[in-house]
């Protein structure tokens, strides 16, 4: 992962130039591509969204943000994450679609853990375990193991895990979509508190354009086969938002029709 | 307390020792005691062997050769299981060699360790060693292939080092493997000690169990062997199971 301190690039946080990836077909060998020249900015405090198909390669474009994936340089594009603290590099958390937590370790440990291998000092650890748990509305399960947390409550964690390294960058993979509805409904709700009390980074992925328009200022529209992406739109509507609230709900109606009128043509295109 | 409470299993079990050893006793009506003693005769035997205070020793010597061979065998034998498991050139060096090591005799071993170290310590030692690792690493191995790459992802994005990665992430995942792994190691491990004690050092049960079989006494190799299994038996649930249950503690542990 690219390790460049913030020296004048200004308040961006996440830079991604043309970027393209490929993979080998593992039963020709052929490469094909997933990634097609991306490129996407996030800025400090900003809640970009990326929406795009199942399996349009929206994980692949976070993994390789998140230095868990590579991509080729001589495939094209740059990628460049930058440090807005003291810290030697970008430090990135990152909600996966489950929590993986480390069911052996305590809720608490589970944090520190991050805190630990991104050598926060020792000193700090309970004030921003016990700040961060507060925050996702898990306050004094501190001691409690992960297999007595239900579904839901096991992703707080992950998300006060997250939060607790108090990330340049906090990567979110379609975080709800493995909740029942009501839950996710609730855990969106929560996730908006939180953007109004700290102001994250956050790049969040979905499939799902009513949460994207819910929760993004920046939304990112993604084709599919191979992955580009097709518009940016900038959502002006102050938080708290109401999923209810027409403005929100006339961006979403139209975002969708624009949606399936795009891979409407890429599958006409491909006839 | 719920763990005094009958298993199912406990009845039938327990019928099954009582009648064998009914059977036991009444076929050793049949022949004199050094041939074939019955377990009444034996239990005298016992108590008069253990009434000598000597005979803690003669345990205590074989226990500590126990204990060292089987914690070497266990760092060895993880060790090198765990890097089979994560280095993929140094699996294709090792696995024919476990398979190999595997496949060879304990008693060569024992046998060549008298040769290479005459009759000392490290003769019994360096037997076991050779002998159980390679279960150890293949157990471990095994492991290591269901590892969930989700969780190393994890702590790869929030840049855990080498030892963190070891200590949080992967051995409590291989927890399972290292304990059946140590439960082999444990049962192959005395009984090898006990050929190496025979063969090599001679001092501790395997001494006494050749020092007996040279008198042609079966009821004192009984006495010696059979003493000794059921202390291993012992260990085995008091100490590995206790020890098993606490390790797993998180899998039940309710709040509070």
């Amino acid at each position: 992962m690219p390790t460049d301190q913030n020296n004048g690039h200004g308040n961006v946080v996440v830079s991604v130039n043309n970027l393209t990836k490929k993979f080998p077909d593992p039963m020709t060998g052929e490469e094909f591509v997933v990634l097609d020249s991306i490129s996407l900015t996030v800025e400090k405090g900003n809640f970009a969204s990326i929406v795009g198909p199942s399996g349009c390669g929206k994980s692949t474009l976070l993994n390789i943000i998140a230095g868990i994936e590579t991509h080729d340089p001589s495939d094209g594009g740059t990628l460049d994450v930058y440090s807005h603290t003291d810290a030697e590099q970008p430090r990135v958390g990152y909600v996966f679609q489950n929590a993986r937590l480390l069911n052996w370790l305590t809720v608490e440990d589970n944090m520190t853990f991050a805190l630990e291998s991104q050598k926060i000092p020792k000193d700090l650890w309970k004030e921003r375990v016990n700040k961060y748990l507060e925050m996702v509305g898990l306050e004094g399960q501190q001691k409690n193991y992960p297999l007595n947390l239900s579904g839901g409550m096991q992703q707080r964690v992950a998300i006060a895990r997250a939060l607790a390294i108090e990330p340049d960058i906090l990567l979110m993979d379609e975080p709800f979509s493995h909740l029942d509805e009501i839950t996710a409904r609730k855990m969106r709700f929560d996730l908006m508190e939180i953007l109004m009390h700290s102001s994250p980074t956050i790049l969040f992925i979905t499939h799902d354009l009513g949460e994207a328009v819910f929760l993004a200022d920046h939304i990112y529209m993604m084709s599919t086969k191979p992955a580009r992406i097709f518009k940016h739109i900038k959502v002006d509507v102050p938080r708290p938002r109401k999923p209810e609230d027409p403005q929100i709900f006339d961006l979403e109606k139209e975002l969708v029709k624009e949606f399936f009128s795009v891979l409407d043509a890429q599958e006409a295109e491909g006839d | 307390m719920k763990s005094l409470k009958f298993k199912p299993g406990l009845v039938p079990g327990v019928a099954t020792i009582l009648v064998s050893l009914v059977l036991w006793q009444v076929a050793s009506l049949f022949f004199i005691p050094v041939f074939l003693p019955g377990p009444l005769y034996l239990l005298d035997l016992i108590v008069e062997v253990y009434s000598d205070p000597e005979s803690y020793s003669v345990i205590w010597k074989t226990l500590v050769r126990i204990f060292n061979g089987l914690v070497l065998s266990m760092f060895i034998g993880t060790g090198i299981g765990i890097l089979m498991g994560i280095k993929k050139h140094f699996e294709s060096f090792m696995d024919s060699w476990i398979m190999v090591l595997l496949t060879f005799p304990a008693i060569c071993w024992a046998f060549l360790s008298v040769l290479w170290f005459g009759l000392s310590e490290m003769a019994p030692l360096l037997t076991i060693v050779l002998v159980v690792f390679p279960f150890v690493s293949m157990n471990i191995w095994e492991g290591t292939k269901a590892l969930e790459k989700e969780l190393v992802d994890m702590a790869t994005v929030y840049r855990a080092d080498r030892v963190m990665m070891l200590r949080k992430v992967l051995i409590p995942q291989l927890m399972p493997y290292i304990f059946s792994a140590m439960r082999i190691a444990l049962s192959l491990s005395w009984k090898i000690a006990l050929v190496g004690e025979a063969f090599g050092v001679s001092s501790g049960i395997g001494q006494k169990l050749i020092y007996w079989f040279e008198e042609t006494r079966v009821d004192m190799m009984l006495t010696w062997g059979l003493s000794f299994m059921v202390l291993m038996v012992v260990i085995e649930i008091v100490v590995f199971r206790l020890w098993e249950r606490h390790t797993f503690a998180w899998r039940h542990k309710i709040a509070n």
